[in-house]
């Protein structure tokens, strides 16, 4: 009886020897793996050794021939002039430094423009008059720099037609000033939004790094009415994203909220008329993933159904983005959270569909300033961290396509 | 865990099979069996750092790992191995434990920080042993060598999963058993050298909320110094001070 059993089990050998094959090929393919380049995903945290610097991330540029350009407003504290100066900081395709450069320019705007080879950032001298720098990006020489004829910029932005198009406050008038630019950096048009009541010790604050940090923003439509901007700026004692035709600059409509306490913190033209939008209001932060909006009608912000993101830290600043992949398209919104994370929520960019939620997690507070989908359609983050709990550096991250991509059920 | 299951189902399968054809050979008559336990030393060799941070002046950052003489494991295993006149081939399937720690520098012009991250790597092991052996009655020297498979076990710390599961060693071995007549002692010592990269490249930056850096691509080399005790499943003979045959 036992010597029938292991004849038996002897014809099992052979068997078991072809699983054992399998497992073998199954072990195989774990170490042979897929082979990520350092430029596809990297986690970076660039340092400056002086205590006494503040890095206040502002905003970031994929080159055409690969790597970084992204702008820090600086403040030393031991610098006599309250605003925060400028740094540039050139990083390879894998976020190693090639250059750091500091520049005697004033709270620079968000956020960087590529122009004609280009990377040009807008900041303002000692007297708040705007001008547009334009930097090598090869060795961060200055090539050019243009008196934009504007007062306190807050925000800069090259359109769809390389147009630059800026914001910013006029002290004297109480107004928000926008203002596009021909290809030659002269004036072509501008409007000024009254504020009507004075809110230049506002402005001064957000620029010195010292007050509220508003969410001012350019962003830019087309749909059946036509095209225009998005502008998020003080208009009429609150603030509020105004939408403004483009060729004229003239406001159409807009959304606004209670005074200068609550508002949008981010919009993106999802298709046509669908809107996604953030918002903060009563401690909370909201997001509408999808919502028609009519951009020539005034609208309250608390009549627009949103879901609240009580994650989100305190009027979170929240960074939308559209992510085009292979196989479907989604609209981004990135944020930080209450427990040092990142976050990126994603939505299918045709409903409001939340397909994924990412976090990553840092032992220290963190805070996101830009998205960019790269050319190899993964995206960058652009962020800032308190090292060791105490020092504001700048960080950047990047995540592989494959990171967006739907789970295989 | 399902994958470990796997794994231990097919390790059984082969011993059970192993067993049975022993059963119609003189395979018994030349076995060992025992268990046996030891320490070890990891030796972290770097293939490509991954640095999380960068110098905006240019300074290059300490990122590097503990000396072998601060990493110190242990193992314990089953001691089977099957033996002729000169040669002597020995499986020592059980759990492995290497300990090591990443140190990251952060430089500051008054406040220089050094951040050290320690990792406990628990491997399911199976090292497969080739020996020759020297007769010198109560001790028997032998050298030669191994190559084993390792298999990652989970658990709790996030920074396990910046690791592959998979693990492939080879090296020399060299020993010495003491017979002390009804047990055999074997006193060995092997250096195992990582054949790959155990990083798993889409899990570097997975270090966990608590750390803030990525791991880079190494090599999880170690020494090992072993001893076991083994029982002779053969009619014991040349095995006492005195030579006695009978």
């Amino acid at each position: 009886m036992w010597n029938v059993f292991i004849r038996i089990k002897k014809r099992k050998v052979y068997q078991n020897f072809l699983l054992i094959l399998l497992l073998v090929g199954a072990v195989a393919c774990d170490i042979n793996q897929k082979e990520i380049l350092p430029e596809d995903g990297f986690l970076k945290i660039y340092n400056h050794p002086a205590e006494h610097l503040a890095y206040f991330p502002e905003s970031l540029v994929e080159l055409p021939g690969g790597g970084y350009v992204f702008l820090s407003a600086v403040k030393d504290e031991n610098d006599e002039v309250e605003y925060p100066y400028t740094n540039l900081v050139r990083t390879t395709a894998s976020g190693e430094v090639s250059w750091s450069l500091d520049f005697d320019w004033r709270a620079p705007a968000s956020q960087l423009v590529l122009l004609n080879g280009s990377v040009g950032f807008v900041a303002m001298n000692q007297n708040f008059d705007a001008f547009l720098i334009l930097v090598n990006p090869a060795n961060g020489e200055i090539t050019s720099q243009h008196d934009l004829e504007m007062s306190m910029p807050l925000f800069a932005y090259a359109d769809s037609q390389d147009k630059l198009v800026v914001l910013g406050y006029d002290f004297v008038t109480r107004s928000s000033w926008i203002t596009k630019y021909s290809s030659s950096y002269q004036v072509e048009r501008s409007n000024k939004l009254p504020v009507n009541t004075d809110l230049e010790y506002l402005v001064q604050r957000h620029l010195n790094k010292t007050g509220q940090d508003y969410p001012f923003f350019i962003g830019e439509y087309t749909n059946a009415p036509g095209t225009g901007y998005s502008v998020n700026c003080f208009y009429n004692y609150t603030l509020r994203t105004v939408f403004m035709e483009m060729t004229s600059l003239d406001a159409t409509g807009d959304i606004y909220s209670f005074q200068t306490e609550e508002g949008i913190s981010s919009v993106i033209q999802k298709d046509g008329n669908i809107f996604g939008l953030t918002s903060y209001y009563e401690g909370n932060n909201y997001i509408v993933p999808a919502s028609e909006l009519n951009v020539n009608t005034s609208a309250n912000i608390k009549d627009l159904p949103a879901d609240p993101l009580y994650e989100l830290t305190y009027r979170a600043e929240v960074i939308p983005g559209n992510l085009d992949l292979d196989t479907a398209s989604y609209t981004l919104f990135v944020s930080q959270t209450n427990d040092n994370s990142m976050v990126i929520y994603q939505y299918q960019k045709d409903t409001e569909v939340l397909v994924n939620t990412l976090y990553r997690q840092f032992d220290q507070r963190v805070v996101v300033n830009e998205v960019v989908q790269t050319a190899d359609k993964g995206i960058v983050i652009l962020g800032g961290i308190y090292i060791l709990g105490k020092y504001q550096r700048p960080l950047l991250i990047k995540l592989d396509q494959e990171a967006f991509l739907p789970e295989e059920e | 865990m399902r994958k470990s299951k796997i794994i231990g189902v097919f390790l059984l399968a082969f011993l059970l099979n192993a067993c049975l054809w022993s059963q119609s050979s003189s395979f018994l008559d030349h076995l060992r069996i025992g268990f046996g336990g030891g320490v070890n030393t990891a030796q972290i060799a770097v293939l490509q750092t991954y640095n999380v941070f960068e110098d905006l002046t240019g300074t290059a950052y300490m990122n590097e790992y503990t000396g072998m003489l601060q990493n110190i494991g242990n193992q314990y295993f089953m001691h089977v191995e099957w033996f002729n006149d000169y040669f002597i081939l020995t499986l020592k399937p059980g759990t492995y434990t290497y300990r090591f720690n990443k140190i990251n520098e952060v430089v500051f012009n008054n406040e220089t920080t050094t951040q050290e991250t320690p990792y406990l790597l628990r491997y399911m092991s199976i090292p497969l042993e080739a020996r020759y052996r020297f007769d010198l009655q109560r001790f028997r020297p032998y050298a030669g060598g191994s190559v084993s498979y390792s298999h990652l076990l989970s658990s709790n710390d996030p920074s396990n999963q910046t690791f592959i599961r998979s693990r492939f060693t080879a090296g020399p071995v060299a020993g010495t058993y003491i017979d002390l007549r009804y047990v055999i002692l074997d006193f060995n010592v092997a250096y195992h050298y990582g054949l790959h990269n155990v990083t798993s490249k889409t899990n570097r930056f997975e270090t966990g909320s608590g750390n803030t850096f990525a791991q880079d691509d190494i090599l999880l080399n170690g020494l090992q110094i072993n001893l076991s005790l083994l029982f002779s499943l053969q009619k014991q003979k040349h095995y006492s001070n005195v030579e006695c045959f009978y």
